[in-house]
């Protein structure tokens, strides 16, 4: 494993540098702190990391076993958009995730855990800072319909929680709990994003994602066992936190990640044209049983707390009994554990999109009946937002046939920033991006 | 008798922790979340490649956690660092070590390293017999102790 290391031209770079003043004020914080929260381990390098040594043949789609490409002007025009689609929505992913921890970051109970966050966003930096190394060193414009680099790179460094390319980043956490269950959650699609994305046939995306992935597998603990630990103080009866608060934010979080698997009918086009090696729905049936085993080991970390006296069998036992039959084991029932909630559930993309399903499955008719019951599923920050009133009406008229499911997905608002891209420039209004108009005459 | 079986091999992630816990209360029969729960995170933020698990029968049943450094003790060279493994007691006799241990060399050469350390409790026959099994011989670097008693409490 060798990995060449390389900055941005120093005005993109001190663009970066700017950016992250704005949205990570603990960020020497975190370097002061490093050898303690993160002894032995390498300094954290603000750079783009290239994996050395990696394949030069494409291994699937219908370039499998030509030429890697490396340079845009390699792919078709098709190719080349579909790739900067993907590159920018990665970007946009990485400086989002950073503003939404950014919000409640302070807020954590344990300074490691805040320590660990912090490392994290300053990971997704990277990450972004990498994604920007490949939008600036090659010529994009013929794929890009004119727009430079340069502008690619304002116009991310501009968004905001509300003008993300996906919903999953648009969405302001409302506690602590919401940064655990991200990194958990979210981050563990961004994980199966970057595996896909090894074998990606553009050969700077492809060496792109090892170090990246390196870096994500801290992430996904820095989720993992917080919520283990949690659960055991849950277990004990701590009144600062509970599963049914956990459950909550899994609730919030566990819908938007499904959805940025893309439609769980697509995905052909990334496997055709050799950028991803899985199609979305095989993607998203994987990481849901992922996320099963997830909470089934958190599930055990509390009935060990709540049962410090039984056998590791045993308490699988009662897992498995509880999970079957649903009853109450020794005073512990379903609600008091974390359940994975329906993959159809508060969906407003893909499959089931805009359809009313409860996190058991359970079907709705009605959409006021089904916001009242949201509101004993998701946390009140959270239902008390501005998201979850659009959603309400958009679901409102979608349940009367005003509108299509498809003419809801469009039309939720998105928040845009006015007059200036600085984060400093506070002016941003909700606007509805109208249909575009087709690129050439029918 | 050792009996090879075939088992899936992966490079260790978070969602190991508690079957690594439960190999480890199995062998010495102590619950000790907190303790694996910071290293196995120790590993993921360091070297997320190097450590691996076994998994048979759809479970973890072993794991070998170990990471790539220099620069400690005076061995300027960089070495892989083996430095915590167990083996479900209901899975060993299979050859499960030799396969983890086959999978973290992998990992090590493919990272230039020309050297693979340890350290083992000489008291402790079926570890260091495994060890040598594997072909590690003992180092001229030898591991000291020196046990600091409890500070007095001043009046």
């Amino acid at each position: 494993m060798r990995v060449d290391n390389t900055t941005l031209d120093k005005r993109y770079h001190d663009a970066v540098e700017h950016w992250r003043r704005h949205w990570m004020p603990d960020y020497d914080s975190l370097l002061e702190n490093w050898d303690k929260y993160f002894p032995k381990d390498d300094e954290f390098c603000l750079c783009a990391k290239m994996e050395l040594g990696t394949s030069d043949t494409v291994s699937i789609g219908e370039h499998t076993g030509e030429k890697k490409r490396l340079t845009p002007s390699e792919l078709t025009e098709e190719e080349a958009r579909h790739l900067l689609a993907i590159i920018r929505a990665q970007a946009s992913t990485e400086f989002g995730s950073i503003q939404q921890h950014a919000g409640t970051l302070a807020r954590a109970q344990d300074d490691e855990d805040r320590y660990w966050v912090l490392r994290v966003m300053a990971e997704e930096l990277r990450h972004g800072y990498q994604m920007f190394h490949l939008l600036l060193s090659q010529d994009w414009s013929k794929a890009s319909g004119g727009m430079k680099g340069e502008d690619m790179v304002e116009e991310v460094l501009s968004m905001g929680t509300g003008s993300h390319v996906l919903d999953a980043f648009n969405l302001d956490y409302d506690s602590f709990l919401d940064n655990i269950c991200f990194a958990a959650l979210i981050d563990r699609v961004g994980k199966y994003q970057l595996t896909m994305q090894k074998v990606c046939a553009y050969k700077p995306m492809a060496d792109s994602m090892p170090p990246m992935l390196r870096e994500e597998a801290f992430h996904l603990a820095a989720g993992v066992i917080p919520l283990r630990r949690w659960a055991k103080r849950a277990a004990q009866g701590d009144p600062f936190v509970s599963m049914q608060a956990i459950q909550k934010s899994f609730n919030k979080w566990f819908p938007r990640a499904l959805e940025m698997f893309g439609d769980e009918r697509g995905g052909d086009t990334n496997v055709k044209f050799g950028f991803k090696d899985m199609k979305n729905r095989e993607a998203q049936d994987l990481y849901v049983e992922e996320v099963r085993r997830m909470v089934r080991d958190i599930n055990l970390r509390f009935l060990r707390a709540r049962f410090p006296e039984r056998s590791i069998d045993a308490v699988e036992g009662i897992l498995d009994r509880v999970e079957r039959d649903g009853g109450r084991i020794d005073g512990v029932g379903p609600e008091d554990l974390l359940r994975l909630p329906d993959p159809r559930f508060f969906r407003r993309k893909g499959e089931p999109a805009w359809t009313m399903i409860g996190t058991e499955g359970e079907t709705f008719t009605d959409a006021d009946t089904y916001l009242r019951y949201l509101a004993t599923q998701l946390a009140d920050g959270y239902m008390a937002s501005r998201d979850m009133k659009l959603y309400g009406d958009g679901l409102r008229k979608v349940a009367s046939g005003e509108w299509s499911a498809q003419d809801a997905t469009r039309r939720m608002p998105k928040l845009r920033r006015v007059g200036g891209t600085c984060p400093c420039s506070r002016s941003v209004r909700w606007v509805v991006d109208e249909p575009a108009a087709p690129s050439r005459p029918a | 008798m050792s009996v090879q079986a075939q088992a899936k091999l992966r490079p260790l992630d978070e969602l190991d922790i508690g079957a690594i816990v439960k190999i480890d209360e199995r062998i010495t029969g102590i619950y000790k979340p907190e303790i694996w729960e910071q290293r196995v995170a120790y590993y993921l933020r360091r070297d997320p490649e190097s450590s691996q698990v076994a998994e048979m029968d759809g479970h973890v049943v072993g794991f070998m956690l170990g990471d790539v450094r220099g620069g400690e003790f005076g061995i300027e060279e960089t070495s892989g660092w083996i430095e915590r493994f167990g083996i479900d007691p209901d899975y060993r006799g299979r050859d499960l070590g030799r396969q983890l241990y086959g999978a973290m060399l992998k990992t090590f050469r493919a990272r230039g390293v020309s050297a693979v350390r340890t350290l083992v409790d000489e008291s402790d026959a079926g570890v260091a017999g495994f060890l040598g099994a594997l072909g590690f011989k003992p180092s001229p670097l030898r591991a000291l102790v020196m046990p600091l008693a409890e500070p007095r409490e001043s009046r």
